[in-house]
């Protein structure tokens, strides 16, 4: 990053610019809105276990120390000749003394007869009253909840069973369940909280090597002739990987279509330069009289333009934007149109000009018609210039159950085996004894659009002459 | 001067050789490297102008391999090329000169004509030999104050007499130096030209001497 340059720097390192482009969100709003409604949830859920917890641990705790104090006042039962006697011990009740002041209340039966304490709290099911185990159960008394813990005891000689109850109001129980649960909804709201004042550092943190990616990129971006190789990061995270990835394979996907079009402009203007010097030459020649010079002009004038068409010709083909959709194309069609186009470079050349096309059979393929034009164009011009005075130049169409073949033959002295390959690359001119001055891109030409046209092109020996197929799916 | 030009477009090819016959000097094409490095083995060029471009073997190649069997010919690349590192290569491996394409024909006589002359090891334009002054750069030649007409034969064994001004030219490399392949050459046009060249000179300037069986010289003063 740049000193100074405000885009970056002063805004955190997510570039989360204030408001950013309209529409969008930023990441910490996101991540804010994404993170605080699970917290929510949680904190809720976190919040009725709480309750349900302390409530069942305040009830238990409390409930012993009820179950304490009747024990204590159910073991002083006892039966003194045929008589239920007891004695309440202080001690029990101060067991149930406590800072809310909870009001205590007992009653100590016989079967349903009073022996001592409040009559009318609420009497157990006594069928039920184990002799064992307390029972606790909440009741009404005096317009307050309470607490009752209840216990059975069978005594001999006795006429019923006594019934020890102890009972408290639940202050107290409140109270503490009230102090637990304040302590748990402060502690989730600090949690909350945390989390949510976290979000914004911890993005930064996180996004930093997005940062440093965006440094790495924006390093790229500069007037100077573009640096397309790979990106130049540190370990970056997992997360960020494919991102770089794919930045990387745009970036060589780029450099590769760059150099091609700087190789091609190149290779273009190399290729502009020989007639460019013959015309020169040739100018300079004509001012001092020479009676050639206009012709070789004129020549010179024919080859630019030839050349220029074959360059445009060539990166239309090469254009890797969409095609307009497929269309049918009538091979005879296109075959008379490119005879009528190039007849008179035929006459002029003495090499004549002909169609096989099998009578009447038809020949549609699937393709594009100014494609096949063009490919077909230059294949006859390369089979007219390489030809010898009197050969012929045939265009002959075939076809079998899968596929169509254009077939372009011609009298010249062909192409070695050998040199096939090379000749069908840019700008080769191959060697030949003062040879006509192609401009190398004819057979370049027919394999782009070949390739483009998704059609198969060969090159073979028609002993003498060279024979060139293309072959288009039926 | 004898030059060889190696440039696979044959309409630029004719251009050049038109060109520079007008200028007097004798000529000879081929189109790839292979024909020549076989010609510029057998005949005396004075210069070779050179493309890069070739279908064979490129100018480089042709160029490092005249300098590596000790061919110390000037050469004159021509290249369509842009980039300062072919110049530079060029040059390395050991061309006397750089020509890019398209090239100005005044560029290219000028630079012709100055390397005819630095090939007598006198890169300067005016040459003097008695009375005699040959202005290499215009073709102009006086003898004292009266100018003389040379026709381009005439002046081609002139420049290659001078280039050795004193020293004893062979019949052989005096007609190899003046006619290319192509010249119709008859048995005496060497003479022929050398006769004529002789008496324009005669009286005051510097006698060209026969010396039989061996060949020719220009007196020095």
């Amino acid at each position: 990053m740049k000193p100074g340059d405000d885009r970056a720097g002063k805004t955190d390192p997510m570039g989360g610019r204030p408001g950013g482009r309209a529409g969008s969100v930023s990441l910490r709003l996101r991540l804010g809105i994404a993170m605080l409604g699970p917290l929510a949830i949680a904190a809720l859920a976190l919040g009725l276990f709480g309750w349900a917890l302390i409530s069942d641990v305040v009830r238990r705790t409390n409930d012993r120390v009820l179950g304490g104090a009747l024990g204590a006042i159910a073991e002083t039962v006892e039966v003194e000749r045929g008589e239920v006697t007891l004695d309440l011990p202080p001690a029990a009740f101060g067991m149930l003394e406590n800072a809310e002041r909870d009001n205590v209340y007992y009653r100590i039966a016989v079967g349903r007869e009073l022996l001592t304490g409040y009559a009318d709290l609420p009497a157990p099911d006594i069928a039920t009253l184990s002799t064992e185990e307390p029972r606790f159960r909440y009741a009404e008394y005096r317009g307050q909840r309470i607490r009752i813990g209840e216990v059975r005891r069978d005594l001999p000689r006795v006429s019923g069973p006594v019934v020890v109850q102890v009972a408290e109001t639940l202050d107290n129980r409140n109270a503490l369940r009230r102090r637990l649960m304040t302590a748990l909804l402060v502690g989730e709201m600090v949690l909350v909280g945390v989390a949510l004042a976290l979000i914004r550092p911890a993005l930064g943190w996180s996004l930093r090597p997005l940062a440093e990616l965006r440094a790495a990129i924006e390093a790229r971006d500069t007037r100077a002739a573009p640096d397309l190789s790979p990106l130049q990061t540190g370990p970056l995270p997992a997360e960020l990987q494919p991102l770089s990835r794919s930045f990387d394979r745009l970036l060589t996907r780029l450099d590769d279509a760059t150099t091609a079009t700087r190789r091609f402009t190149a290779d273009a203007s190399h290729q502009m330069r020989t007639p460019l010097s013959v015309l020169k030459l040739q100018v300079a020649l004509a001012r001092r009289g020479s009676d050639d010079a206009l012709r070789e002009i004129d020549e010179a004038t024919d080859r630019l333009e030839r050349l220029l068409t074959q360059l445009l010709t060539l990166a239309r083909a090469d254009e890797a934007g969409t095609l307009p959709p497929l269309e049918q194309v009538d091979l005879v069609e296109v075959s008379r149109r490119t005879i009528s186009r190039r007849i008179r470079q035929a006459i002029e050349a003495d090499v004549e000009l002909l169609l096989d096309d099998e009578q009447d059979a038809a020949f549609h393929v699937q393709g594009h018609r100014s494609l096949v034009y063009e490919m077909l164009s230059n294949l006859v011009d390369n089979a007219i210039r390489y030809n010898r005075p009197g050969g012929k130049v045939t265009i002959a169409l075939r076809k079998d159950e899968a596929n169509v073949h254009l077939i372009v033959s011609d009298d010249g002295p062909g192409i070695p085996a050998e040199l096939r390959a090379q000749a069908m690359s840019r700008f080769a001119r191959l060697q030949g004894e003062n040879g006509p001055s192609g401009s190398g891109l004819g057979l370049a030409i027919v394999q782009s659009s070949a390739e483009r046209l998704g059609a198969g092109l060969a090159l073979e020996d028609a002993a003498p002459g060279l024979r060139v197929i293309v072959t288009f799916p039926a | 001067m004898r030059i060889l030009i190696v440039e696979d477009d044959a309409q630029l090819a004719r251009g050049v050789v038109s060109l520079l016959r007008a200028a007097g000097h004798a000529i000879d094409h081929v189109a790839n490297g292979e024909d020549a490095l076989s010609v510029a083995a057998t005949e005396p060029y004075s210069l070779v102008i050179l493309d890069v471009g070739l279908p064979d073997i490129d100018g480089f190649e042709v160029l490092a391999r005249l300098r590596a069997r000790g061919d110390r010919v000037q050469v004159l690349m021509l290249t369509a090329r842009d980039g300062l590192d072919d110049r530079v290569r060029g040059l390395d491996l050991g061309a006397d000169d750089y020509l890019r394409k398209p090239f100005d024909v005044e560029e290219l006589e000028a630079r012709v004509r100055a390397l005819g002359r630095r090939r007598g090891g006198d890169a300067a334009p005016e040459m003097r030999i008695g009375a005699m002054t040959i202005n290499r750069s215009t073709g102009r030649v006086e003898v004292g104050t009266r100018p003389i007409e040379l026709r381009r034969r005439e002046w081609a064994v002139l420049e290659a007499l001078a280039a050795r001004a004193g020293q004893i030219v062979s019949r052989e490399t005096l007609q190899a130096e003046v006619f290319g392949f192509d010249d119709p050459v008859g048995s005496n046009a060497l003479e022929v030209n050398v006769t004529r060249l002789r008496s324009k000179l005669a009286p005051d300037g510097p006698a060209i001497r026969t010396v039989r069986g061996v060949g020719y010289m220009l007196d020095r003063s």
